[in-house]
């Protein structure tokens, strides 16, 4: 008999019978995972997440990530990280060596500029001011969150969502609300996930048909640049180095994030000489990072912490977030066309959140649909990578006032 | 003051910060290619321009496809000194 009841002790049975929300868990996580892997919603990071929340879920597996109190000494000492792998596991010694620095998002902004090619919107910069405009969302749904009870720290990291920027909603809510993390970067990236249904879905709410057929090189020919840059490589060499140098200046705490980009960039740019290190910052480094990010940021998904209403006001504030970005790039957008000759398309101004480049490519299959011949991918990626820059700027000014 | 009068200030001073951030974007990326077409005008149109006299009554954009092509495939080894349709 004891053997036996020693053997049932062994398993986590029992477990799941006192916490029948590790089940609902599970079940969260599979869905995640069929998400990630049949309908290819961001399944780089998505299989990641569901698979650590899996992990995390698992009764008695230890890889669930701890509350910082644990970690806690006194006020101002934690655990060093050998404590911390020794008392809580692996998925800590990750977690908090990782992830609560604020190491892997800077590591995979490095990545992500060093795939970004920024052509498009040196060639095209007044439209970089609707990514300006996009970034509305974030500060909208700040002052409702507030309404609703969130605390101005986790009201940002709600808002941020609006950004469309997984790694830039991640450092924010490592800064300023690490307890949400979780319900966070699964609402961030879902919704990134669904910019071929958000983007469409806004547009057509706010936009008339003339609006969308509004084609963009026939404008260019009618009024034509004022300048055409004469050494492009050169420009883009330039241009990273001077504006991190500036953004430093006047929004320092957006540097970690908005200075690894520029780096990233930079060694993109530069070419051959440094092929190796940029090679190794789109390829081995980035998926590196991507897969502890994953791991780690699902292991904070415990039923304990994600099933409860601020979940689903996270879920549904993020999708806001997301629909007040778009409209508001669209809206700058229709104002513009109100007093300039040059018309836009207000697709243009939709693209201005982040979500680079799935955004732009919807925006072009849209224009596209209304006429064949108005190939808009390049003036969106202007305001797309622009998106980038303003969601990271917004991001450091709340790290700044609420951090 | 109460978090919502905070939240606005928030908002303004955010959206401000990105507004002028962007206008910087806008501002040096004009200066740097006022500059660079200033002092630091393309090495390969130069060697566009050198190629097409060589080739005649080429077509000047195929010619400049084909040099950065070329210089992009053998990593900036390679130039192109003349091209012969066949």
């Amino acid at each position: 008999m004891s053997i036996i009841e020693k053997l049932y002790h062994m398993t986590a049975i029992q477990d799941i019978i006192n916490g029948p929300g590790t089940l609902l868990m599970l079940a969260i996580g599979a869905l995640l995972l069929y998400l990630g892997i049949k309908k290819k919603y961001e399944p780089l990071l998505l299989i990641p997440i569901a698979f650590g929340l899996i992990l995390a879920n698992l009764p008695g597996g230890g890889m669930a990530v701890v509350p910082a109190e644990y970690v806690q000494i006194d006020e101002h000492h934690y655990k060093n990280l050998f404590e911390i792998a020794h008392d809580h596991g692996i998925m800590n010694f990750l977690y908090y060596s990782l992830i609560k620095t604020g190491f892997l998002p800077p590591i995979i902004f490095m990545g992500v500029g060093a795939l970004t090619d920024f052509g498009p919107m040196l060639r095209n910069l007044r439209l970089a001011f609707f990514g300006a405009a996009a970034q509305i969302g974030i500060f909208s749904v700040l002052i409702s969150a507030i309404a609703l009870g969130f605390t101005p720290a986790e009201a940002a990291s709600l808002g941020i969502i609006g950004g469309a920027d997984g790694p830039t909603a991640i450092y924010t809510t490592i800064m300023l609300a690490p307890h949400l993390l979780g319900p966070i970067a699964i609402a961030a990236y879902s919704y990134m996930a669904l910019v071929p249904v958000i983007v469409p879905l806004v547009s057509r709410l706010l936009c008339s048909e003339k609006e969308l057929r509004i084609n963009m090189k026939e404008m260019d020919k009618l009024y034509p640049a004022k300048q055409k840059i004469k050494n492009l490589k050169a420009v883009k060499i330039a241009f990273p180095i001077v504006l991190g140098i500036v953004i430093s200046i006047f929004v320092p705490s957006s540097v970690p994030l908005l200075g690894m980009l520029l780096f990233g960039n930079l060694i993109k740019e530069v070419g051959v000489t440094v092929a190796r290190l940029s090679d190794a910052a789109t390829g081995s480094i980035m998926n590196t990072a991507t897969i502890f990010l994953g791991l780690t940021v699902g292991a904070t998904m415990t039923s304990e912490v994600f099933l409860n209403s601020r979940t689903i006001m996270i879920i549904v504030g993020g999708f806001i977030a997301f629909a007040i970005s778009i409209a508001g790039g669209i809206l700058a957008v229709k104002v513009y066309n109100l007093v300039a000759k040059k018309k836009i398309n207000p697709l243009i101004g939709a693209t201005g959140l982040s979500a680079v480049p799935m955004a732009s490519r919807v925006a072009n299959e849209i224009a596209i649909k209304y006429d064949s011949k108005n190939h808009v991918l390049q003036y969106c990626m202007a305001s797309n990578i622009s998106g980038v820059i303003g969601s990271a700027v917004a991001a450091g000014v709340l790290i700044s006032f609420l951090g | 003051m109460s978090d919502l009068g905070f939240a606005l200030q928030l908002m303004g001073i955010g959206m401000i910060t990105v507004f002028i951030i962007l206008s910087l974007v806008v501002l040096l990326g004009n200066l740097i290619i006022r500059f660079v077409n200033k002092y630091l005008p393309e090495e390969i149109s130069h060697k566009v321009q050198q190629v097409a006299v060589q080739t005649g009554n080429f077509n000047r954009k195929k010619i400049a496809a084909i040099v950065s092509a070329v210089k992009i495939v053998t990593e900036g080894k390679g130039h192109v000194t003349k091209i012969e349709k066949m």
